[in-house]
């Protein structure tokens, strides 16, 4: 059925009759049910009026209960603000229903005669109404009281037409003033002041989530709400509470004062929740009651109920069997409840409340969880912990002696054996104190090795030679025999040796000159010449045979020139030599100089056919001539080749004689350390034989072999430090390191500690070779190859010098050197060459020119040398080399010698 | 083509050194109980640890006097109540999902990252519990995640991995987190019936084979020689009702009442545990 006809089908005469027969009805004829509930509730008043019962009667009390229809809460407030704590300025209480219908509680005369009883003068009781009348708001200021006190206003008004009897009188004067009765004006009581609460702090505890609260939900939001209003209506149910207990103080001290509408929410767990009986609006009417207070003891004066507290199990099932009846809840609970552990107080990050333990062995607390912060001896901490003992628990303080301070260190309450563990340094400590004594004692040495240098008895490689040498290896180190070489090398009168170097344009026969003369010196036998000249005729290069003597390496075979010096030995009756073959090309200028600086004496070779000889002097001939002299090579032997071809004119040769000698002249050669021999090399004339050829009868001088051993070799340094430069290294079965070069200066022998620079590594003399036999010694001059031992390949390198120990050769990256120009210099990137060495660098500085001959300072910073001019320079090295002064170096720019000078 | 981009380990295995640890004093074995049988070890919790989650709370079971033995360490978070997804099927009841989980370092033998059985089954009695203290109409359409972990496991290190049955340590474990649970739920503000507590009870034999059995509150498996049986009860004090009974271990047929001891004393325990949960809810809400 719907609601539409449910409402039209509604009896509504029925309705009215059956409350109008209600109406006038006695108060007598409730139902057994609610007679039930009237009893249950009176007697919840009375226990909640307790002492107070003596002033309300029973009858009061269900007049009350039936109004509020069993709301026990505020049936005891009305009684309490009707009959208990009446305010003076009370009115007469006139209950009736705020519909205005029959249901009323009359109050005859005796009840409104109540306010003269108690004391209080009837015209407060009209002036009252009057105010009421008016429709001035409550002037109530009790707040939480104020909604149930209006609710009494409400009943006044209702029935003021019926019940007052006294006299109305306007005191205008006085209403004003009573308007403003409640205003404090500054004495503001107590109970009324603000309290302000500090906001909450915020909590520590895990990290986590932003600032701000975490997103919710509706369904959280719902919850949240819920939990905060149960909160809330907590906070308010205990702020009556206090309400009511200070109420009752003040009632206690002005008892009959008289009446207010004090109305208290008065708290109680047994509320009765009858919504259902109201709607059935049963109940009788109450009758009038008497007034008079009635002390009634009908169901005994019960305690307060316990307004708030968790129900805890003891009440409840304390008499079950088996369960041990717990203590009383505070106690109790103490009792189970644990301290936090030190992880539990990190995680919550508040400290403890309170700690009771008094930090002895037997305390219970003991050992519980890890226990941070407990001091030293095992003791629970008697503090709060604060955050920094967890972090900062090794607190140590250093005294005088260094040691630390024991009792400073906050060390966890672990077992013993772990806090042992933790008393001494731990291994990292143990491992760094050691590292730092050993870094101390590490300075000790260094300020004594640093005493000599200051001294200036050893340079500092000499040092750090030194210390480089002490390493010791498995190898016994070989042996020397401390020969006295000098004495030896008198003693032996050995044969003189002698290198030159041959230098030439390209393709004046160089290398065929030297195979030619090889095989007439007997040095190569004549098979091997047939070999590599039938295998030059197949490759089409007939006429290269002789040359392939010298020329080893397949690609200068196959391109017809020499690209790398290349040495061979050989001996006349008096004189061993060994034949330094340069390459003529322009681009292998470098290893031409690196044979240039091994040479005694030098063979020019010039070819004399026609055109060749103009171009040569134009070209190789000219720069070999400059560079063998600037590296020091005083004697030279022009051997004008292939005179054959011209039928070995004279004029030919005396034409490219004088033009040579010329040359030559200018280039510091002297006169006396010219010589000039027509030779054919590839027949071989006057190179090692006088040439049989008629035409060549008009010379009648030397051949090239006698003019070789004619040339004596420059002197040789024998008495100055060892100096070598490493012409070559390579594996030998003897020795990973072998080296070959020439001896410059010194002697070396068998087992004698050499210094390899610029590697700065010591390394020892295993076993000589000179001219392939295994010699005890060897002096400058000769040409040698020393297996080394005690050394890595990897610290040897070509171009580096093998030294004395004692007196190493220095390493520079910049050097001065007085230069002669070739061409014009100025500051620019050269690259430097000396012996086998070539290094990139550039010229710094041009600090003077200088006179050619007596070496005076022309003029001082020029910007630029011109060619044939001598000058100081400084020239900067991109490393360090090792360099003498008085050695001789080359300078090329851009594949041409630039400049050749001597080291100062 | 070797492996060069990573660091690789040595490829023959190494032997630890074994080094001779003088200092190490020698526990005393085997440990005795130290509490009376009909007293619970006292604990600590607290809601509200973690910022992130609807409700949490932190439980702590201290451990024993002596060293060297774990306490129990749980950690709940409760999230929710929160609407299921539009997947999930219509439900007019809260959706209770609880997931129980031992950190890798909670006990002896290290544990997994994936949930394995013995922690499923937890998490099915932990469910069983809460259920009965939920009114869970009053959520219908929505879910709750209730998710533990277990920090510390409650497992004495002393002892041997082979002694022992680690069932009793879950039901201690159970115990905890059923407690710990209805505190993050209270925090969360999700209704309840009642605050539902775990509690413990076992039945011990102490001094050998034919000793008279004896009945304890909150066991600890390394204090006693043999447990013959254990129950953990989960019990709403109030209404004095258990939602959760897990029961294990063998009765002698002697005493026909051991059983209803045994449960009797494990709702001793639980009531103990409710207490502690209601002053830690009284105290948060102070």
């Amino acid at each position: 059925m719907s609601r539409h006809q449910y409402i039209r089908n509604l009896d509504y005469g029925d309705a009215v009759d059956e409350y109008e027969g209600y109406s006038e009805e006695e108060n007598d004829e409730l139902s057994p049910e609610d007679r039930a509930l009237m009893n249950q509730g009176t007697a919840d008043v009375q226990a909640a009026l307790g002492v107070e019962i003596s002033k309300v009667t029973v009858a009061q009390i269900e007049e009350a209960l039936w109004h509020y229809y069993y709301d026990v809460d505020k049936s005891v407030a009305y009684l309490i603000s009707k009959f208990v704590n009446p305010r003076p300025k009370a009115t007469k209480p006139a209950v009736q229903p705020p519909n205005g219908k029959s249901v009323t509680c009359a109050i005859d005369t005796s009840t409104a005669g109540l306010p003269l009883e108690l004391g209080i003068p009837s015209h407060w009781a009209a002036k009252y109404l009057d105010l009421t009348d008016t429709g001035l708001p409550a002037l109530q200021t009790n707040s939480p009281n104020s909604a149930a006190w209006r609710q009494s206003i409400g009943h006044q008004s209702n029935t003021r037409a019926l019940s007052i009897s006294t006299p109305v009188s306007f005191e205008h004067g006085t209403w004003i003033s009573h308007f403003f009765q409640d205003m404090p004006w500054g004495n503001i009581p107590k109970h009324r002041e603000t309290t302000f609460i500090a906001p909450p702090k915020r909590r520590g505890g895990l990290l986590g989530g932003s600032g701000m609260p975490p997103k919710m939900s509706k369904l959280q939001a719902l919850a949240a709400a819920r939990k905060k209003k149960a909160e809330e209506k907590k906070a308010i149910d205990e702020k009556a509470e206090q309400t009511r207990m200070q109420v009752e103080d003040l009632s206690m001290e002005h008892t009959p004062a008289g009446k207010e509408n004090v109305l208290m929410a008065g708290p109680s767990n047994k509320r009765l929740k009858t919504s259902e009986s109201i709607a059935q609006s049963t109940m009788p009417l109450l009758g009038s009651q008497p007034t008079q207070p009635e002390i009634s003891h009908q169901s005994g004066v019960m305690t307060k109920v316990p307004g708030e507290g968790p129900l805890l199990g003891q009440g409840l099932f304390g008499g079950r069997p088996g369960s041990s009846t717990p203590d009383a809840p505070g106690d109790g609970r103490k009792a189970i409840m644990a301290e936090p552990s030190a992880f539990a107080q990190l995680l919550c990050w508040n400290p403890p409340t309170s700690r009771t333990s008094n930090g002895s062995e037997s305390d219970p607390l003991y050992g519980f969880g890890c226990g941070y912060g407990a001091d030293n001896k095992g003791n629970p901490p008697t503090k709060p912990l604060d955050p920094t003992d967890w972090f900062d628990v090794r607190k140590r303080k250093r005294d005088d002696s260094g040691d630390f301070d024991e009792e400073v260190i906050l060390y966890p309450n672990l077992p013993q054996s772990v806090r042992d563990t933790f008393a001494q340094p731990s291994p990292d400590d143990v491992v760094l104190a050691a590292q730092a004594k050993a870094k101390s004692m590490k300075a000790g040495p260094k300020t004594a090795a640093a005493q000599p240098k200051k001294k200036g008895t050893a340079s500092t490689d000499a040092v750090t030679a030194s210390v480089d040498g002490l390493r010791i290896s498995d190898a016994p180190l070989p042996k020397s025999r401390n020969l006295d070489v000098l004495s030896e090398l008198e003693k032996s009168k050995p044969k003189k040796s002698a290198s030159f170097v041959v230098v030439g344009h390209v393709d004046a026969g160089k290398s065929t000159m030297m195979g030619r003369l090889l095989l007439d010196l007997k040095v190569v036998d004549q098979r091997t010449i047939d070999k590599l000249q039938k295998e030059a005729k197949t490759e089409g290069k007939g006429s290269f045979g002789l040359a392939w003597v010298l020329d080893q390496r397949p690609e200068e075979r196959s391109r017809g020139i020499t690209m790398d010096i290349a040495t061979r030995r050989f001996e006349t009756e008096h004189t061993a030599f060994t034949i330094l073959d340069a390459p003529g090309h322009a681009e292998y200028i470098y290893n031409m100089i690196a044979g240039a600086s091994q040479a005694d004496f030098a063979i020019l070779v010039i070819d004399a056919s026609i055109d060749a000889f103009e171009s040569g002097l134009k070209g190789q001939t000219r720069e070999h001539s400059l560079l063998i002299r600037s590296m020091g090579v005083s004697r030279i032997i022009v051997a004008i080749n292939k005179l054959d071809t011209v039928a070995w004119s004279q004029e030919r040769f005396s034409e490219i004689k004088d033009q040579m000698s010329g040359f030559l002249s200018t280039a510091n050669f002297q006169h006396k350390n010219m010589a000039f021999v027509p030779v054919s090399g590839l027949n071989g004339d006057n190179l090692v034989h006088r040439s049989r050829d008629p035409a060549a009868s008009w010379y009648t001088g030397p051949t090239l072999v006698e003019e070789l051993e004619n040339s004596e070799p420059s002197a040789r340094a024998l008495t100055k430090p060892l100096r070598m430069t490493v012409f070559e290294v390579y594996r030998t079965m003897q020795s990973p390191v072998t080296v070959s070069g020439r001896i410059e200066a010194g002697s070396v022998q068998m087992g004698d500690a050499l210094l390899v620079q610029p590697s700065g590594q010591k390394a020892y003399v295993k076993s000589i070779l000179a001219n392939e036999a295994p010699v005890d010694w060897a002096v400058a001059g000769q040409n040698v190859v020393l297996h080394l031992s005690h050394i890595d390949p990897i610290h040897v390198r070509d171009g580096d010098i093998i030294c004395d120990p004692a007196k190493p050769v220095p390493k520079a990256d910049t050097f001065k050197m007085k230069a002669l120009a070739f061409d014009i210099l100025m500051p620019m990137p050269v690259e430097v060459h000396r012996g086998r060495l070539n290094q990139a660098g550039k010229i710094e500085t041009i600090s003077a020119l200088l006179d050619k001959a007596s070496g005076s300072v022309v003029k001082k910073n020029p910007k630029i040398v011109k060619p044939a001019m001598v000058a100081r320079i400084v020239v900067k090295l991109e490393s360090q080399v090792p360099l003498e002064p008085g050695q001789r170096v080359v300078l090329r720019s851009g594949g041409q010698t630039v400049a050749a000078g001597l080291l100062e | 083509m070797a492996d060069r981009r990573r660091i690789n380990g040595p490829a023959g295995a190494t032997i630890p050194p074994v080094f001779d640890d003088v200092s190490t004093p020698k526990l005393k074995s085997p440990k005795t109980r130290s509490r009376p049988p009909n007293t619970t070890r006292k604990m600590y919790l607290k809601t509200g640890v973690t910022p992130s989650a609807s409700g949490s709370a932190y439980l702590e079971i201290e451990t024993s006097a002596t060293p060297g033995v774990s306490g129990l360490k749980l950690s709940c978070s409760v999230h929710g109540p929160r609407s299921l997804p539009r997947s999930a099927p219509f439900s007019p009841h809260i959706v209770l999902s609880t997931h129980v989980k031992y950190a890798p370092f909670a006990t002896k033998q290290r544990r997994g990252y994936l949930r394995d059985p013995s922690e499923r089954d937890l998490g099915i009695h932990l469910e069983a519990a809460l259920r009965g203290a939920i009114i869970a109409d009053r959520w219908p359409k929505s879910g709750v995640d209730i998710i533990i972990s277990i920090v510390e496991g409650d497992q004495d290190r002393e002892t041997s991995l082979l002694q022992g049955d680690e069932v009793w340590d879950m039901m201690n474990a159970l115990g905890g987190c059923i407690t710990v649970a209805a505190a993050a739920l209270a925090d969360a503000g999700i209704d309840c019936v009642d605050t539902v507590a775990g509690g413990v009870a076992a039945l011990v034999q102490d001094a050998g084979e034919d000793s008279i059995p004896t009945v304890v509150v909150d066991p600890i498996p390394s204090e006693h020689e043999k447990i013959l049986a254990a129950c953990c009860i989960a019990y709403l004090p109030t209404r004095d009702e258990v939602t959760n009974l897990w029961f294990r271990g063998d009765l002698p047929t002697s005493d026909i009442d051991l059983y209803t001891s045994l449960v009797e004393k494990g709702i001793q325990a639980s009531k103990n545990a409710n207490r502690v949960l209601v002053g830690c809810l009284a105290e948060t809400i102070e």
